[in-house]
């Protein structure tokens, strides 16, 4: 992806008020207090344990942190995760 | 959680993974279009998931080529269930069986119930329904329809007037109407008709004998009426004839009534306001099962009502007894000395009429005589009635 295409989404998103989720090709993350994670528009599965999720997005990864998770339910772009949910981080490309 | 709503009904496999990464095997599955649902790791080269059992054969055609390898844990839903079912063999055979016993036995004639007719026609209407085949334990899709029974059991037994046929189930009930046959009035033994009362004769209506009275004649009671001696008894030569005499002598007869009415009276109300309490019966004991609680009101009207309980047609010695207890009120009332009057004017009607029967009427009433004293009326009363006096009498026993 070239930087001049990045600077047009991002410009498409600030003046036309277009979901961002969708234009930047980044994942949609619903937190529900601690219990469930749901995330769409991931691009796959990278690990998963008892105690950590990470998905692949465009750029690096998401990684959830926690304890006792389960997938309730998955769906080729979409994640529903259950469990004590203690961390959301965002690990960027070079990393892993 | 759409995509499994109803996984139990199109049935849903456990699978379990084993192999490097296991996790992303599912990955690979739902990249497919595969719905995975409670992903869980069990270690680090163990993982379980859930798929629709209509994915299982997409899931296998996945796994080849990939490292893994699949093992199916669980199935469960609907269609195992039946698989499961249809394994057991006895239990469908038995199934199958009683279903068609059930068919059997509701296509068979259980009871004929005969109603409304003495034991001795019952007993030809059984015989004559025996020769139709409507009989108990004979198959119903084998007899006539009801309409031509009844048409036929009328021919049949001439002593029915009507009969109803009627089918209910597993059960025929008939309802007859005997034919009443009458029968002619054998002619009595020779009578003569006397008077039962004093009286005036207004009336006379003779079907058989020699009036002795005409009309207008004051009789007493005792005398001869209606003679049952045909004949001239002349002297020498009796040419007489013995016959029951007959006939309707309507006279009018008089009465001397006397009455007393009281001018305060009590009568009863019921309020409205009403308590049931249910007892269980065995014997003479009464077991209290609801309403324990006796009622604030303290005038009451009991009311009972009994019934036994019944399992099929066996009685049994049980009986649920409903008490209502409804409250009542007393009532004192007066009337005035003309209502009293009237009042028991129309009593004095009512009693002597109830004593004479319904053949009599009741012409005039007058009071004779009035008193009133300790808050009652006493009247004295002559009522002149319409009646018939004739009464039999033997003629070998008068004479």
């Amino acid at each position: 992806m070239s930087k001049w295409q990045q600077r047009v989404r991002t410009l498409m998103v600030n003046y036309l008020a277009l979901p961002s989720d969708v234009i930047l090709e980044l994942p949609r993350i619903t937190i529900i207090g601690q219990i469930h994670v749901y995330i769409e528009n991931h691009l796959g599965l990278a690990t998963y344990s008892d105690t950590e999720l990470k998905l692949k997005m465009k750029q690096g990864f998401v990684q959830i942190k926690g304890s006792s998770f389960v997938i309730k339910m998955m769906l080729p772009e979409e994640i529903l995760l259950e469990g004590n949910i203690t961390d959301v981080t965002f690990l960027p490309d070079n990393t892993d | 959680m759409k995509p499994i709503q109803g996984s139990f009904i199109t049935g849903y496999v456990s699978i379990l993974i084993r192999g490097d990464q296991p996790e992303l095997f599912f990955q690979v599955c739902s990249n497919h279009g595969v719905t995975v649902w409670d992903i869980k790791k069990h270690g680090p080269d163990v993982c379980e998931g859930k798929i629709k059992l209509g994915d299982v054969k997409l899931v296998k055609k996945v796994r080849r080529g990939t490292g893994f390898k699949v093992s199916f844990v669980q199935k469960k839903g609907y269609p195992f269930l039946l698989k499961r079912f249809t394994r057991k063999r006895p239990l469908i055979i038995g199934l199958l069986l009683s279903f068609l016993l059930i068919i059997f036995l509701s296509n068979i004639i259980w009871d004929v119930k005969i109603t409304g007719v003495p034991k001795d026609i019952e007993e030809k209407i059984s015989k004559q329904l025996n020769q139709y085949g409507v009989h108990p334990g004979a198959w119903i899709f084998s007899l006539q329809s009801p309409n031509a029974i009844q048409q036929q059991l009328v021919k049949d037994v001439p002593e029915l007037l009507w009969v109803g046929v009627d089918q209910k189930g597993t059960t025929f009930y008939l309802e007859g109407v005997e034919k009443i046959i009458v029968k002619k009035v054998p002619a009595g033994e020779p009578r003569n008709l006397v008077a039962k009362k004093n009286g005036v004769i207004k009336d006379l209506y003779v079907s058989k004998g020699i009036p002795r009275v005409k009309v207008n004649d004051y009789v007493e009671k005792g005398d001869l009426l209606v003679s049952g001696v045909i004949g001239e008894e002349t002297g020498e030569n009796r040419t007489t004839e013995l016959v029951a005499a007959d006939g309707e002598i309507t006279a009018n007869t008089w009465y001397e009534v006397a009455v007393t009415i009281p001018l305060r009276y009590r009568d009863e109300q019921v309020t409205g306001n009403n308590e049931s309490k249910f007892f269980l019966k065995i014997g003479n004991f009464q077991l209290p099962i609801w309403g324990f609680r006796p009622p604030d009101y303290t005038d009451i009207h009991r009311e009972t009502m009994e019934t036994p309980v019944r399992i099929f047609k066996w009685e049994s010695p049980l009986a649920v007894v409903e008490n209502v207890l409804s409250e009542k009120t007393y009532n004192e009332r007066e009337r005035t000395k003309e209502e009293a009057i009237k009042i028991g004017i129309e009593q004095a009607k009512a009693d002597l009429q109830l004593e004479l029967g319904p053949d009599a009427k009741i012409m005039t009433e007058k009071v004779l005589h009035e008193t009133m004293d300790h808050g009652k009326v006493k009247l004295n009363l002559y009522i002149t009635v319409e009646e018939n006096i004739g009464q039999t009498q033997l003629l070998n026993q008068g004479d």
